[in-house]
């Protein structure tokens, strides 16, 4: 078995597994669907995890390439479960004004939540630099970068 | 013999529509109520008939597929008829309802309508813009039933006159005496006797009393989407599920003339080898998706056939000629005009291109002894249908099928889904397989937004006037290739309706003539947001721009100056009047900078937009873009917003990058290193949308602001360069 440590926790992964693309290995073994596959050619972004805190497109990585190293996806950034769960602040800033089909918006939350940890509060040329490699074909790259702004102050306790 | 019934009286449809309500009461007290949208007339009238007859009683009424249930402890559950893409049409069903329910929004929990909560396999579509504008009444009509049921029940329960209940935020009040009041759940859990729908229609509310309608409401959706337990159609699991990969001709047409596995079977993990030649289908069955993929490499196929048709090839049919195709529009004397005065022509050419939505196609399939599961996301599954049907032979197995959260579709998960594939596979191996396709399948083995060619010719008079218009377009199939007609009936046609969105001039033109020609391609093609919208906006709207140039008239003002004097002109000229203003097209752009106006429509909805562009280092790029809707009546500002921001975006990906090319029969792009979209920094940062609301009734807001954009960015490059282009995308 092939060791995963995703969202703070340890998953076991079959060891003939270990050259398949970790987006699936994700998806369909460990049933982690919130990490979204797109293209499979690292383009349009939407698979990102963090690993070791670097986004990390995952249909660009062996899965024994992750083994030892800290991965966080999407179903691992709110803090707390049922009632009581409470939101990242860039998820939270992506509930106050969403996407449209959000199927690429865990890719853009994982950019937005690295970018945060590294410069609390980037200014619009940061932003757009930050966000830019990834894809979003309903065309929400404005409330992208409206909400990266938005989540630094969340996370800096302004309302 | 169909013979023709005279219209229905009010009371009379009344009567029709009240029969084809449906009231649960069950055991736990819910009072349940439903509606019918889209069934065609005659069916409750033959379920009446069959019933009459004693041949059968009850439950022969198609269930309806508008559906509340109300349950004593308050909750409410709406099943929604249609599917969710992005474009938040649970949230604005959900407001509509709780209108006339006269409930918060906040207390309606809005589910998917499947197979066994009223939903119709056969006749559930979404697209075309339609969803709001056509359930807008029927909603409201089904919700306000059970507003009025819940009222009148009140007035027993309480002992007052039915005309003394107030419904109010989910409670019925006695209007004398406030303090008597019930709130919806506590009627139902008293409720004694059978529950009867009333004789009389409801009242509908004014538009000046909403208080639902036309506010921001958050989407319903997208919590769930947050934290990763939204389900997708390529997120579906069930227990005991297997992966399946499909083998995909080299070339457009060709069949399977001979399979064999290989060593396909002997590749670890695959559980089987599904060979049809008759369905040109070779597949194959594993335990993980990349297992599946790899063993397709080690099938033996042989291809036979297809395409060989290259870009020049495809090119040199999609162009319109003077004298071919269909004349779907005449006005006046155009032949006998367009010789006259200045004279002004141009050809446009639109390519092929995809629909690029980021979860690619997809459906999972369990065929079990008496029924098959489908969990597909898709616009529509009539065809998904028809084909399982036709698949399985005489066998009566029931279908029931769960539409899917969709990652996105634009006109692509309405045809042509992965279910069949699914269905196949599962069928060999006796166990739920998922197919998700890859990208590369994606883009190069679905179907293409059609090419197009406009040729254009126009006369002005001597007072700057178009006298007259000739307009040919040539395209490829749009709705011909996903609608069941047959081809001679087709030919009989001569132009496919898909064409028809757009392609008309909305200008007082005394002289107009428009000729469609039909190509049929060895390519497919179909289906792409708004349809001919896009492509025959940029033709139409930037040959506007060179006749105003010929005519020495701002192209904003030349558009106003052709504004017909009728209802719709009215209309038109409204939104071009405020585009105007509110792009700041009087006061000059900064140097460097020029902008550029196109106007479309779609249905009764009206779009302007004003591009302001640059060049930099050789590119297009667009710093803001000004957009003007008349979109009737609004139900979500916020979101219908997003649709035309999202339109806008999607659009000018289409002018500035996206083209697809053939090559011996196959699109040569497979992904988006050949293929790249639009990204963030090419977006520009400014769109502002504006929406003139007029009229009582929504009108559709899904496509229609993705036609102008083509254009109005091609004009602001003309006006910017005095260079005009003329095919998509631009090229400088």
């Amino acid at each position: 078995m092939l060791k995963l440590e995703i969202n703070q926790r340890s998953w076991d992964v079959p060891d003939f597994q270990a050259d398949e693309m970790l987006v699936w290995v994700l998806r369909d073994t460990l049933g982690l669907t919130g990490t979204r596959f797109g293209c499979g050619v690292g383009v349009c972004g939407s698979c990102n995890v963090l690993i070791n805190g670097v986004p990390t497109r995952s249909c660009q990585t062996p899965t024994a390439d992750a083994v030892g190293k800290k991965i966080i996806t999407l179903e691992g950034l709110a803090k707390g479960t049922g009632e009581n769960i409470k939101l990242h602040p860039v998820q939270a800033a992506f509930l106050e004004n969403p996407l449209q089909c959000c199927w690429c918006m865990s890719g853009h939350i994982m950019n937005a939540v690295a970018l945060l940890e590294q410069n609390p509060n980037p200014n619009a040329p940061q932003i757009d630099s930050a966000m830019n490699e990834n894809y979003c074909r309903c065309g929400g790259y404005n409330t992208i970068r409206k909400n990266v702004t938005r989540a630094a102050e969340i996370a800096g306790g302004r309302s | 013999m169909k013979t023709k019934k005279a219209p229905l009286t009010p009371e009379q449809r009344w009567k029709m529509t009240r029969r084809r309500f449906l009231i649960g009461t069950g055991s736990l007290g819910v009072l349940a109520v439903g509606g019918y949208f889209g069934i065609n007339e005659g069916r409750p009238a033959m379920v009446d008939a069959i019933e009459k007859s004693g041949a059968s009683r009850g439950g022969k009424m198609p269930a309806p597929n508008l559906w509340f249930e109300l349950k004593p402890d308050n909750s409410m559950v709406f099943y929604a008829p249609k599917f969710e893409m992005g474009q938040g049409i649970h949230s604005a069903l959900a407001q509509i309802a709780a209108e006339e329910l006269e409930v918060d929004w906040k207390q309606l929990t809005v589910r998917q309508a499947d197979s066994s909560k009223g939903f119709d396999p056969n006749i559930m579509f979404t697209g075309g813009s339609t969803s709001v504008q056509d359930l807008f009444t029927p909603l409201r009509t089904a919700a306000a039933t059970m507003r009025e049921m819940l009222r009148l029940e009140a007035a027993k329960q309480l002992s007052v006159g039915a005309n003394e209940i107030v419904a109010l935020r989910g409670e019925c009040f006695a209007r004398q005496d406030m303090s008597k009041k019930l709130s919806y759940g506590q009627i139902v859990a008293a409720k004694q006797t059978e529950w009867e729908i009333p004789k009389t229609a409801p009242n509908l509310k004014a538009r000046k009393a909403f208080t639902s309608i036309g506010l921001n409401a958050p989407r319903v959706d997208v919590r769930a989407k947050l934290l990763g337990q939204a389900v997708y159609g390529y997120d579906a699991r069930v227990p005991d599920m297997l992966y399946g990969a499909v083998a995909r001709p080299p070339r457009y047409g060709a069949t399977l003339k001979n399979a064999s596995a290989g060593d396909a079977s002997n590749q670890p993990g695959v559980k089987q080898v599904v060979i049809d030649l008759k369905a040109n289908f070779a597949g194959v069955v594993a335990d993980t998706r990349t297992r599946a993929r790899e063993a397709l490499k080690f099938l033996n196929l042989e291809w036979d056939g297809g395409t060989s048709m290259g870009q020049a090839e495809i090119e040199q049919l999609v162009t319109a000629r003077d004298g071919i195709g269909v004349v779907i529009k005449k006005r006046g004397n155009t032949d006998a005009n367009i010789l006259t005065g200045t004279q002004v022509s141009g050809e446009y050419r639109t390519p092929f291109a995809a629909h690029a939505h980021l979860e690619p196609l997809n459906a999972m399939a369990h065929v079990q002894a008496t029924k098959i599961e489908l969990w597909v996301p898709t616009q529509s599954t009539s065809s998904d249908i028809r084909g399982v049907q036709d698949m399985v032979g005489g066998e009566k197995r029931e279908i029931v099928v769960y539409p899917m959260q969709m990652g996105g579709s634009f006109g692509r998960k309405g045809a042509q889904s992965a279910a069949l594939e699914a269905v196949r596979l599962s069928n060999a191996v006796g166990k739920p397989v998922h197919v998700g396709w890859t990208r590369e399948e994606d883009i190069q083995h679905g179907f293409f937004r059609p090419p197009s060619h406009t040729k254009l010719r126009g006369s002005l008079s001597s007072d700057g006037r178009i006298n007259a218009l000739d307009q040919v377009t040539a395209s490829g199939d749009i709705l011909f290739s996903v609608i069941p007609i047959p081809e001679p009936i087709k030919n009989l046609i001569g132009f496919d309706f898909g064409v028809l969105s757009g392609l008309f001039s909305p200008y007082d033109i005394a002289n107009y003539r428009v000729r469609s020609h039909r190509v049929k391609l060895p390519i497919p093609t179909g289906t792409w947001r708004g349809l001919g919208i896009f492509p025959n906006t940029f033709a139409l709207e930037s040959f506007m721009d060179e006749m105003a140039f010929a005519a020495k008239t701002d192209p904003l003002d030349f558009r106003l100056k052709h504004v017909p004097n009728t209802e719709d002109g009215t209309r038109l000229k409204r939104v071009l009047e405020d585009v105007k203003t509110r792009s700041d097209w009087a006061t000059p752009p900064e140097s460097g900078r020029a902008r550029g106006v196109a106007f479309s429509s779609l249905g009764k909805t009206l779009v302007a937009q004003v591009a302001e562009v640059s060049i930099f280092e050789n590119r297009i790029v667009v710093h803001r873009v000004t957009v003007s809707i008349d979109a009737g009546l609004v139900v979500n500002p916020a979101n219908a917003a997003l649709q035309a921001k999202g339109s806008v975006v999607m659009g000018l990906s289409s002018t500035l990058l996206e083209k697809l090319t053939v090559k011996d029969g196959m699109v040569e792009q497979a992904n988006f290193k050949a293929y790249p979209l639009l990204t963030l920094k090419q977006t520009p940062p400014r769109i502002d949308v504006n929406f003139l609301e007029g009229g009582d009734t929504p009108y559709g807001m899904g496509e229609p602001a993705i036609g102008p954009i083509g254009a109005a960015v091609a004009n602001a490059v003309f006006a910017l360069t005095q260079k005009r282009i003329r095919d998509l995308p631009l090229e400088l």
